[in-house]
């Protein structure tokens, strides 16, 4: 029994973190620099697994952080120009008060500032790390490239900001790089991949601003000249991968093309060049003069088995891809002035189309309506007056939507007036036998290639579909379950029907194998296969059969959910249909 | 005052000499006696002469000068009379009139003006300095002599020297621009490098490579994505069913929130049995009027308790020592037993066994599923715990037929704010409340009291 005793709370958890005001004390920071030098540094907050003991064994909740960052922090540079520009406030401030007013002006002029490369540099040491990364600063950018002038943030890093995401946008044009579009009620989300990595973000809709006052503007305008800084030499980098002059230029034939005559009441000489990068109508200029982008092929090597496959599903997925960014070429689109031009303008040019709209709307328009060779017309009123016969009105839903299912849609349901279907989400995979709304169903026919029956065989078709599904799911159960299935379909398509007043049962369909020879060879295929798998079933060792059955019930059950959804969905529409009935009855 | 005399009447003999005040002089001379001074000392001269007279001789001529503007003995005639020819009454009269009407016109000006005016004829005197130069002359020398040196093209040294002084870096005072700077330039951040050969703990102990960052740091506070896209349900033309589930997602926050308000309310409610009753309210009254003798008989029982533990006797001990052994007797042969009985149970045991195993691979299985999912939930960091925002809804009839009527929902920026604190990378703070620092003082002001 000997030496000294130990001390508490001297080892162990409570000397690996550091609460928020001792760390603080030691940089000699005020609170609003040090949570500014985190943030740039990229040095956030932990919860320690022991409070207690961190905290000396007080149970109040504080904002640790862990020691070795605080002193990691020690080295920063920036920690330095922070102080120096304390003192740097503190003699303008008595300068002021004294009204010497050469003194301002003396001071004004040797301000204090800071560069963030070298923390960029650091906290992403290669350009695919930054560009990971860029999720955050693309939405941040562009959410603050559409705030008022009104003082809640400085009025240059607002122009920084629009400046950064115009760049981005005229790359995302160029590279052709868009692959998804979302209309949610909060703002618009894109998604595209930029050198394999898929990035999404979120533009707000213009003039949607309250500010919210339970935000901390500060923290914000910080971490947006962390991420303005961030977003530049991405942008360079990127415009470098494509041969693009940065800071971007127009083409000279462009330019040349978009002389206005009434240039200057638009907008100030400074601006001007910008309002015309962000019209988005242009090509940009390249730093090699080469005619369009050469086609790229993948090289070929003799290739056996499973890796040929790989290959030509590899080649089929490029080749989908290539014909999706291509997918409104040689299209001519107008967009009248109550659409959002902006967002429609950079997905159209994004794949392709040529976009034009009225001169007092924006600058950059390269045509007008009497254009004849126009295409498609986007409207979004309930009627137009003067009509081209020789071009489609459609409503701006069309765009997205077909941007989502990378085909040109119909344009029969988006036609001027008509009731749009569903803004289906693109973020939303479906798995294996869950529920798909008919919509996409339908969508997902269209892409396979066939042809959408008219409004009346439409139903009817989806019941099909439906059926078929589950006809694929049923054909793993034998027999007996397969039986048992149904009763229990029919049983809940009862129930549903029950739940709704007047539903029309309707009559069961003829399947296709039940008539005729061929079909006769089918059935007897398949019901050797069921044999088959039943006798397989039987022959399961206990355990096997009881991950199988477990299986089985879980499958089961999502059809039933399925079939629940789907019988409600139908309920729906039938309800929703003889309602307008008797509207129309009413009416007439 | 010999030499006053003497002076006026140099001065009065003087050719033309008109004084302003002629009468006055004459008496003044006549009157009292002379008095008899010594005049052999100097001080005597200046104390007892009389220079009156040449005083008022000169104020005199400073009057005339000021008043108009020179001696009047030196006057011309011409500026001194005129010649009456009676009066000529036609031109005065529309004169007058003129002359009222300018009255009216043109405002007189101020007679304080008037006063102040310099009314002395006498112009004032020349500054004589202002025209002269110090050391002129040599200062011409010097310039007409640079003038010479210019042409010959010889520069002077001063010139020189500032022609010859190295100019000043200007890297090192290069201004950094704000980092907001709108036309700030970029360059290529991840470019090749050069390869530092030198050693890299010289390097970063002298200031010259920067610390490197710990790979810890890298890596992100939260697994959750950056931008988390909302449910289909909140697209701005939803279909039913997603739309539908969305408004259930929304309701059931909702609910929880109300239960969770109704539980503190419910906490807060005064509970039956605490109001008072009229036994309870007599019972208060009563209180310490009746006495209470169970106390009493408490005490007198453990009293008694503790007199009565004795010593035991030696039989006693005896016999507890036995029962001891023996029991412990039992146990071991029960123990024994038990073991041997296990041997048929061997089965049921391993089951057991089995069993237990399954169980704590459950809890393992669990355990890192909760570790996984603890992971993309925000953390406790401040005084504060997160709160998520509330969910963007639009009710059925809300929902806008086309994008021209929709009407967005919710602030992006409250939601970029939000995800960072998700994401553990700020935590979550209220704002600073406003504290006053003095007591407000209300205080009636008198105009307002004198009406009331």
């Amino acid at each position: 029994m000997g030496g000294l005793q130990k001390k508490k709370y001297e080892r162990g958890s409570a000397t690996n973190y550091i609460t928020r005001n001792k760390a603080r004390k030691k940089l000699q920071l005020s609170l609003a620099d040090f949570r500014r030098l985190c943030i740039l540094k990229g040095i956030y907050p932990h919860e320690p697994k022991h409070k207690k003991k961190v905290n000396k064994g007080s149970t109040a909740p504080r904002t640790f952080y862990l020691f070795k960052d605080i002193r990691f922090l020690l080295h920063e540079p920036i920690v330095r120009k922070f102080r120096e520009y304390k003192v740097f406030v503190r003699k303008l401030r008595k300068a002021y008060g004294k009204a010497e007013w050469t003194g301002v002006e003396r001071l004004r002029d040797n301000k204090p500032g800071y560069k963030l490369d070298h923390i960029i540099k650091e906290r992403y040491p290669t350009f695919i790390d930054a560009l990971r990364d860029i999720d955050d600063a693309l939405s941040m950018c562009f959410l603050f490239s559409t705030f008022a002038r009104t003082g809640k943030c400085h009025v240059q890093t607002i122009t920084l900001c629009r400046r950064l995401t115009v760049e981005w946008m005229n790359y995302v044009v160029t590279s052709r790089s868009l692959r998804k579009v979302f209309l949610s009620i909060k703002g618009i989300y894109y998604q595209a991949e930029v050198l394999g990595q898929l990035i999404t973000w979120l533009v707000p809709y213009q003039f949607a601003h309250d500010h919210p006052t339970d935000v901390d503007y500060r923290v914000m305008a910080t971490f947006t000249e962390m991420y303005t800084t961030l977003f530049g030499f991405i942008n360079f980098r990127l415009y470098q991968t494509l041969n693009l002059v940065y800071p971007p230029k127009l083409d000279s034939k462009a330019e040349s093309e978009l002389k206005a005559e009434h240039e200057e009441d638009y907008a100030m000489d400074s601006e001007s060049y910008l309002e015309k990068l962000s019209a988005l109508s242009a090509s940009l200029a390249r730093v090699v003069a080469t005619a369009e982008e050469e086609e790229n092929q993948l090289d070929l090597f003799p290739t056996e088995g499973e890796d040929q496959e790989n290959m030509q599903a590899r080649e089929k997925e490029q080749k989908e891809q290539e014909a999706q960014k291509r997918l409104f070429e040689g299209l001519k689109f107008f967009l009248n002035r109550e659409v959002p031009r902006e967002s429609l303008a950079f997905i159209l040019r994004c794949f392709g189309a040529e976009v034009s709209w009225d001169k007092s709307l924006c600058i950059g328009g390269t045509y007008e309506v009497t254009d004849e060779t126009i295409t498609h017309q986007i409207v979004d009123r309930p009627d137009m007056d003067k009509q081209y016969i020789n071009r489609y009105y459609i409503q701006p839903q069309w765009v997205f939507d077909s941007v989502n299912a990378q085909m040109r849609l119909p344009v029969e349901d988006y036609f001027l007036g008509t009731t749009l279907p569903p803004h289906l989400s693109p973020f939303v995979e479906e798995k294996d036998g869950d529920y798909v709304p008919p919509e996409k169903l339908k969508l997902m026919a269209l892409q396979r290639g066939e042809k959408p029956v008219q409004e009346e065989e439409d139903e009817e078709e989806e019941d099909e579909e439906e059926e078929e599904e589950d006809d694929e799911e049923e054909d793993d159960v034998d027999d007996e379950e397969l039986t048992e299935e149904k009763n229990l379909k029919k049983m809940e398509g009862t129930r549903a029907q029950g739940k709704t007043l007047a539903v029309k049962v309707t009559p069961g369909k003829v399947k296709p194998w039940e008539t005729g020879s061929v079909g006769n060879k089918v059935r007897l295929e398949q019901e050797e296969k069921a044999e088959e798998k039943r006798l397989a079933i039987m022959m399961m060792k206990k355990k096997e059969k009881y991950l199988y059955d477990k299986i089985m019930f879980g499958k089961k059950r999502t059809t039933r959910e399925v079939n629940k959804l789907t019988a409600k969905r139908k309920a729906h529409e039938d309800a929703s249909k003889s309602q307008k009935k008797q509207k129309k009855a009413k009416k007439q | 005052m010999a030499a006053v005399k003497r002076l006026k009447r140099v001065a009065a003999l003087q050719p033309g000499f008109i004084s302003f005040k002629s009468s006055a002089e004459s008496d003044d001379l006549n009157s009292g006696r002379r008095k008899r001074v010594n005049k052999n000392k100097k001080k005597n001269w200046n104390k007892h002469s009389d220079i009156q007279d040449v005083e008022e001789f000169l104020d005199d001529v400073r009057l005339q000068e000021r008043a108009t503007g020179g001696l009047i003995s030196e006057k011309p005639d011409d500026s001194l009379f005129f010649v009456d020819i009676g009066e000529q009454k036609k031109s005065v009269l529309p004169e007058v009139q003129e002359r009222k009407k300018g009255k009216k016109s043109k405002s007189r000006p101020l007679r304080i003006d008037l006063i102040l005016q310099h009314d002395s004829l006498v112009p004032p005197p020349k500054d004589v300095l202002a025209y002269q130069q110090p050391n002129a002359k040599k200062l011409r020398r010097i310039a007409e002599n640079a003038e010479k040196l210019a042409a010959m093209g010889v520069l002077p040294r001063r010139q020189k020297r500032l022609l010859n002084r190295r100019p000043a870096t200007k890297t090192s005072k290069a201004k950094t621009a704000a980092n907001n700077f709108p036309d700030r330039p970029y360059y290529d951040l991840w470019g090749g490098e050069a390869k530092e050969t030198a050693d890299p703990y010289y390097l970063e102990q002298t200031g010259k490579r920067r610390v490197k960052r710990p790979e810890k740091l890298n890596a992100k506070p939260s697994i959750l994505p950056a931008v988390e896209v909302i449910a289909p349900g909140g697209s701005y033309n939803p279909d039913f069913f997603s739309h539908q589930a969305l408004l259930l997602e929304a309701h059931e926050v909702e609910v929880t929130r109300e239960r969770a308000e109704l539980r503190i309310e419910r906490q807060l409610a005064v509970k039956r049995e605490d109001t008072a009753t009229e036994e309870t309210v007599f019972q208060e009254l009563v209180e310490g009027l009746v006495e209470e003798e169970e106390e009493e008989e408490d005490d007198v029982v453990s009293i008694r308790g503790g007199l009565q533990q004795e010593k035991k006797t030696e039989k006693e001990r005896k016999r507890e020592r036995a029962d001891k052994i023996k029991s412990q007797q039992k146990q071991a042969a029960r123990v024994f037993t038990d073991k041997k009985q296990q041997l048929f149970q061997l089965r049921s045991i391993q089951a057991t066994l089995k069993r237990r195993e399954q169980r704590t691979r459950e809890r393992v299985a669990q355990r890192k599923a909760n570790q996984e999912a603890e992971k993309s939930m925000p953390r406790r960091l401040g005084r504060l715990k997160f709160q998520a925002q509330d969910l963007e809804i639009q009710l059925s009839d809300e929902i806008p037929g086309s994008l021209r009527t929709l009407k967005p929902e919710g602030s992006v920026l409250k939601d970029r704010f939000k995800s960072m604190q998700k994401r553990n990378m700020i935590e979550p703070r209220e704002r600073a409340k406003f504290k006053r620092r003095h007591k407000v003082k209300y205080v009636e002001k008198r105009a307002f009291r004198e009406i009331t």
